[in-house]
């Protein structure tokens, strides 16, 4: 009986369509197909938005706080990087494979990994070297879709941080290998992106 | 009973010390002053880890001292093979400071 019912589909999809004209069942789907790419992509979207991702106490009330305090929160030129500017990469490829990853964090949130502070602080280390070994492997990618080192001024910049950046073409530094824990607090732990890149390094 | 209770007493006492330092406090001070920009806790930064700064100067006697003097004193350091300004820290609150080295030397 099921059987006869999905030969019976499969027949009926199999069928040459006679009813209406090739014209309007290619724009059926030109427009269907549209309005679900434009849905797809607004969807995704608003999964980038800073009021999705605060939607969840474990990140309002933790690293959220923290990062108010920065300056990709507040500054002089009014220039905000909100939670996806620094954690989704904004080219499409890369987005998708890091929106994937991320649905790992929906199981997260489901089984209360982190649901309380005392769990958020014991399960921050292991977070935080996700996002170092991350940053590393893709050459700080997201901190790259607004920072470049080919656009920095030398001239605007102090004799330090001059002198810091030349070593980082140098030596072929990637941003996070320096500048961690800058947007939420510094877990405590053996491990920041520096010692990570030698682990990383040593094993391949 | 009375005796351990006592002693139970007692040792609260003697382990209070240990944990005196305020670590909020410390760190606060740390991040206005902006020494988080070089030194990490325990972490490999520009500047030596505090746990580095806590070993080099384990059982010294001079060590609160010595290192008060560095955390408001500004001086030249040595980075990369570059002389550079090691500033001070953005308070005179003597009790802060106080508070900020005793927890850099107890990492």
């Amino acid at each position: 009986m099921q059987i006869g019912w999905l030969a019976r589909f499969w027949a009926t999809l199999r069928k040459p369509y006679v009813k209406y004209s090739l014209l309007t069942v290619g724009s059926f789907f030109f427009v269907a197909g549209v309005v679900f790419w434009g849905g797809f992509n607004t969807g995704l979207e608003a999964t980038n938005t800073m009021s999705f991702c605060t939607g969840c106490h474990e990140m309002r009330d933790n690293v959220y706080q923290e990062y108010k305090k920065t300056i990709h929160y507040s500054n002089r030129t009014g220039v905000r990087a909100s939670c996806s500017d620094c954690h989704v990469p904004k080219d499409w490829t890369h987005k998708m494979v890091r929106k994937i990853q991320a649905s790992k964090e929906v199981w997260g949130k489901i089984t209360g990994v982190i649901d309380t502070p005392e769990k958020f602080e014991a399960h921050r280390y292991t977070m935080a070297t996700r996002e170092w070994a991350r940053m590393l492997a893709t050459d700080s990618i997201e901190c790259r879709n607004c920072h470049t080192l080919e656009a920095m001024s030398s001239t605007l910049q102090t004799e330090k941080a001059q002198r810091r950046h030349a070593k980082a073409k140098a030596e072929n530094l990637t941003c996070i290998e320096c500048h961690f824990g800058i947007a939420h607090k510094e877990p405590v732990g053996p491990d920041g992106p520096t010692e990570l890149k030698a682990k990383l390094l040593s094993k391949k | 009973m009375k005796s351990r209770l006592v002693l139970l007493a007692s040792l609260l006492v003697i382990a209070v010390p240990a944990h005196a330092a305020d670590e909020a406090g410390a760190m606060k001070l740390l991040e206005d002053s902006k020494c988080t920009k070089c030194h990490s806790v325990d972490k490999k930064k520009d500047g030596p880890s505090f746990k580095e700064t806590a070993a080099k100067y384990k059982g010294k006697a001079d060590a609160e001292a010595k290192l008060t003097k560095h955390l408001t004193v500004p001086s030249k350091v040595k980075i990369d093979g570059v002389e550079e300004d090691h500033g001070a820290v953005k308070t005179r609150d003597e009790a802060k400071i106080k508070n900020l080295v005793q927890w850099i030397l107890s990492r």
